[in-house]
């Protein structure tokens, strides 16, 4: 017998902390209307500050709430910490940007927090149903986000798009949802994997159910083949969205990716490690190649974040505990590598007004070399030019394909890391040896300039950072194998 | 027997009005048959023993969703000839589907089997409805069992709500709105001047 | 056959009778609820109301409704005439068919179903269709606009009367109509309500379409609303219907907030338990009827605007905080009822 109390709320503290926090300031923004926006904006950040203390206190407790759909262990608080930080840093460079493009409204960080919760509750899913009701949490404040600037036709298409392609995605994953619970009889990813070892081969019913979950999530990782949606939806949402999507929802969907893939359906991993050898290789060649002829730098960060994803994948696709820690430090460093470069996207303003073509970079280190430094540091690391912090995302994915087996796989990765390498490069050659037409003007946007050279300064020093880093997410990764 | 002829007088009129909801001429005519296939699936779900789902379908579908909806096709008038347009060429497609749809249902029905003990596995079996009362059994599910996934829910609902508003909410400057507070501030003193006219000299 | 007429027949014709029983006698309320309201608002305006049929006027009712009846019936051209003659036959029909789960006196109902508060919000809810077809039906704008208006009203007030509902739901812990009025309350529970009955008592005058918030009918601006085009029979249907309504509405605030047919105030004297039930019932209901008649004699009607704002930005964010101030004082008191 299930009683209220016996559901063990604590573990989840600080999601509950979140919730509460989201409500009050829309109660606070209501009253104070779109004047008070940049007090919403800190104390959200704040919020967010707080609810990760929270995290940290519960690190060492791996533990279920609410009858088993709850799971919190410190493979959860790592990566939930991760994205805590991504969402703060987007929400701080968002503040000017949203001014200038008079979108600050009150509801625009509310939102955020919002979407910042759900990917929460994704990182801590241990059901399918919860699984479900927490990418719905995390998408749709995300379609308004995307659609934010309602008066802009781009804003607007992408924010249909979005929608519409998310709910195609949702579609899917609940059906592969289904056909799993059919199949195994229990939503639960403990008991799932229970039921998929008292099985001698695994029915083909759940193999169905186990493609469409990660057809479904896919979509979320935009891995190909369902990225469709990610350059229009990168173009079209306000550049501060566009940081937030490309920052923070990846990460939040690749945990739960792994929680799937590696927690419930563990058991037969040979089965989905085809697919996603397939989304891996796909989407890294994909990413490389249609980048090439990008002139629209949200576009061009839209088929790089593809590509990205695809190097991720390649840890997954291996399998083991070097994989998943590869594919964490990946999307660690890849996150903030993406806060650089849309710092530097935000602040791409010329007489007042924001411009967004690969071009208007041009000469950027005659008039401004801080910023030209920055961003070159930037996509040279996120080329994965030693001794920078991409390549050792890179270095790691691929070591854990080889050692997984991979070999195929992992000269896929090199090969289209090559290909990748020359559009940052031309971006470089823009920037230095191009001659300015027009001058970007100089914003005084501290949130972005201090996000610009953190970032850079991250990407050079990390060669220093990097044994720390690793020994927490070796531990967070062992203690989630071992469940 | 009685049950049986409650139930088969509730099924021929479901079905009757759900074909009348396509076939009707009339939009209007359209919903109000919605409304009936509504109150009769209502019906259905009491002969079931499952009168709160009932009363709910009534409350929330028939009470409120169906009457916005008459609201908005009242309010669009639409044409009579355009709604039908284009139904002998979508009709043999419908058809099919349909009868895809109906094939596989029968194949599901036939070939139907139920792994061993799935019965006892299930995640919430149904009460005796003797010993509890469904509305007791459906709160246990939802507010106990579910807390979790309700508050969630909760939560979505909450975000639709806020970028409903945000994304369709035009503050229009010049629109005169009626403010109770300031008329309930008004004093005599702010409104009424009074004047000792002298006769034939007026007020300046 | 025999078995047939024991088994069938007889529990059919019996429930029939029950039925009978329960509308003749609500029908002649209604019949005398019609000269209560004009004898009231004459007496309130120092007028006399009507004097000349019968002894004080007393046969009037009768008089109209066989004036009423003897008619012709009026179908406007381009009409609907299905839905038109629908229309009124609904709103009866549901102004009679919530009367089933009502209990008169303990034990003295006819249908004692579990979710009878539910069952009675529903029907309610439904009523709202009736004044639509009629408005949409009769193919004239201002019978249109009062249709519209009256579903826009009834939708928006149904939803803090379901509030309302609710935190009954949550003092009683039942659904169940008898075992609300004969849950025991502490007295502190009960002034929590009161708030709420207000609440329920002003919204039940929107509910009804009665003044001040008769809008739909608004003679002066709608001429007589969603109802202009009826004549006769159907005309005589929405009227019975409306007042067997707002006798309904009384009979559910007595049951939810005034202890049914309980002696009033919680009062134990021997005296007064001789009485029966089904008498304080029915005062009880006179005397939320006269709020009625009283509320239509001396308030103004509103604008609309105004009952939209008093619907959703008064009553709903109320209601629903109250109700939590009553989970949370319950909870605190430990008093919430024990299942």
């Amino acid at each position: 017998m299930v009683t209220f109390e016996s559901l063990n709320f604590s573990p989840a503290i600080p999601e509950i902390f979140l919730a509460v926090m989201g409500m009050i300031l829309l109660i606070f923004g209501v009253f104070r209307g779109d004047k008070g926006f940049r007090l919403v904006c800190w104390f959200t950040v704040f919020s967010f500050a707080l609810a990760a203390v929270l995290l940290l206190h519960l690190a060492d407790i791996s533990s279920l709430a609410f009858g088993g759909m709850f799971v919190t262990e410190s493979f959860a608080v790592v990566m939930k910490v991760i994205v805590l930080t991504g969402a703060s840093i987007a929400v701080l460079m968002s503040m000017q940007y949203a001014q200038r493009e008079k979108i600050a409204r009150f509801e625009y960080p509310v939102l955020m927090l919002f979407s910042t919760l759900g990917m929460m509750l994704m990182l801590s899913a241990n059901d399918l149903m919860a699984l479900y009701l927490a990418i719905e949490l995390q998408s749709l404040p995300l379609y308004v986000l995307a659609a934010l600037n309602r008066d802009n036709l781009k804003s607007s298409e992408a924010g249909v798009k979005y929608f519409t392609l998310g709910a195609l995605s949702s579609g899917l994953l609940l059906y592969g949802c289904s056909m799993v619970y059919g199949f195994s009889g229990t939503t639960n990813f403990n008991d799932i994997a229970i039921a998929l070892s008292a099985m001698e081969t695994p029915s083909a019913g759940l193999v169905t159910g186990l493609v469409f979950i990660l057809a479904g999530l896919a979509f979320k990782v935009s891995a190909v083949p369902f990225h469709m949606w990610t350059p229009d939806v990168y173009e079209g949402a306000p550049s501060s969205v566009t940081a937030f999507f490309a920052m923070v929802p990846k990460v939040a969907a690749m945990g739960l990716l792994v929680r799937v893939t590696m927690g419930a359906f563990g058991g037969i991993a040979e089965q989905w490690q085809q697919v996603l050898w397939l989304m891996a290789a796909a989407s890294a060649l994909l990413g490389a190649f249609a980048a090439l002829r990008q002139t629209n730098i949200k576009r061009l960060m839209a088929y790089s974040s593809i590509g990205h994803m695809g190097y991720a994948l390649i840890g997954l696709t291996a399998a083991s505990i070097d994989g998943v820690r590869g594919l964490m430090l990946y999307m660690t460093i890849y996150m903030f590598m993406s806060a650089g470069v849309f710092a530097v996207i935000l602040l791409m303003v010329r007489k007042g007004q924001q411009v967004e073509e690969i071009d208007d970079l041009a000469g950027l280190a005659k008039y401004n070399p801080v910023m030209a430094v920055c961003l070159a540091v930037l996509l040279f690391s996120m080329a994965g030019i030693p001794p920078l912090a991409g390549f050792f995302g890179k270095l790691f994915v691929f070591q854990a394909a080889i050692s997984g087996g991979f070999y195929w796989l992992a000269i896929i990765g090199v090969l289209s890391s090559v290909v990748a390498a020359y559009y940052y490069l031309r971006i470089i050659r823009i920037m230095y040896f191009d001659t300015a037409e027009n001058e970007l003007d100089r914003v005084e946007d501290t949130p972005s300039l201090f996000m610009m050279r953190g970032t850079a300064f991250l990407a050079v020093i990390f060669a220093l950072i990097i044994w720390p880093l690793f020994h927490v997410l070796h531990e967070a990764v062992e203690r989630l194998l071992a469940i | 027997m009685v049950e049986a002829l409650i139930f088969y007088m509730f099924a021929f009129v479901l079905i009757a009005s759900a074909v009348m909801v396509v076939v009707s001429r009339n939009p209007v005519h359209s919903v109000l048959f919605l409304v009936m296939a509504f109150f009769n699936t209502a019906g259905l779900f009491v002969l079931l023993g499952a009168e709160f789902i009932a009363m709910m379908l009534v409350i929330v579908y028939v009470g409120a969703v169906a009457v916005l909806f008459l609201f908005v096709v009242m309010m669009l008038e639409i044409g009579k000839v355009s709604m039908k347009e284009g139904m002998v060429t979508y009709l043999p497609v419908g058809l099919f589907v349909g009868l895809v749809l109906l094939a596989e249902l029968v194949f599901v029905y036939l070939g139907w089997e139920m792994a061993e003990g799935a019965a006892d596995r299930r995640l919430f079996p149904t009460p005796d409805a003797s010993e509890v009362a469904n509305t007791h059994a459906l709160g246990q599910i939802i507010y106990t069992h579910n807390v979790y996934l309700f508050q969630i829910s909760g939560l979505i609902l909450l975000v639709a709500m806020i970028g409903a508003i945000v994304l369709s909410l035009r503050t229009r400057p010049g629109v005169r709105k009626q403010d109770i507070a300031d008329q309930l501030d008004r004093r005599r003193e702010d409104a009424v001047e009074l004047h000792k006219v002298e006769s034939g000299a007026g007020i300046k | 056959m025999a078995e047939f007429f024991s088994e069938y027949m007889l529990p059919v014709l019996w429930i029939a009778a029950k039925i009978m029983m329960i509308v003749l006698p609500l029908l002649g309320a209604v019949a005398y609820l019609t000269y209560a309201e004009r004898k009231v608002l004459a007496a309130m305006q120092l007028r006399q109301g009507p004097m000349m049929v019968g002894p004080f006027g007393l046969l009037q009712p009768l008089a109209d409704g066989l004036k009423l009846f003897s008619k012709e019936m009026i179908f406007p051209q381009q009409s609907s005439k299905i839905v038109f003659v629908l229309a009124p036959m609904l709103t009866f029909t549901l102004s009679l068919v919530a009367w089933a789960v009502i209990p008169f006196d303990e034990g003295l109902v006819l249908a004692d179903i579990n979710v009878g508060i539910l069952y009675l919000f529903a029907i309610s809810s439904l009523g709202v269709y009736g004044i639509l077809m009629a408005g949409w039906a009769s193919n004239s704008r201002y019978a249109f606009l009062g249709g519209l208006r009256s579903a826009a009203q009834m939708v928006s007030y149904e939803v803090s009367i379901g509030f309302v509902i609710v935190s009954v739901m949550l003092v009683t812990g039942s659904m169940n109509l008898s075992e609300i009025v004969l849950a025991e309350r502490v007295w502190w529970v009960d002034l929590l309500l009161f708030p709420m009955f207000v609440i329920f008592v002003i919204s039940i005058l929107a509910e009804t379409n009665r003044a001040p918030f008769d809008l739909p009918e608004g003679e002066s601006e709608l001429v007589g609303g969603y109802n202009v085009e009826y004549s006769a029979m159907t005309f005589a249907l929405f009227f019975l219907g409306e007042y067997a309504n707002m006798i309904l509405m009384s009979a559910i605030a007595v049951i939810l907030f005034l202890g049914g047919w309980l002696p009033p105030f919680g009062i134990e004297f021997a005296w007064l338990s001789w009485v029966p039930g089904i008498v304080w019932f029915g005062l009880k209901t006179a005397s939320v009827l006269f709020i009625f008649l009283w509320a239509r004699a001396t308030l103004p009607r509103y604008r609309y605007d105004q009952l939209m704002r008093l619907g959703w930005k008064v009553f709903l964010p109320f209601t629903l905080v109250w109700l939590v101030v009553i989970a949370g004082a319950l909870l605190a008191g430990d008093a919430l009822p024990v299942m």
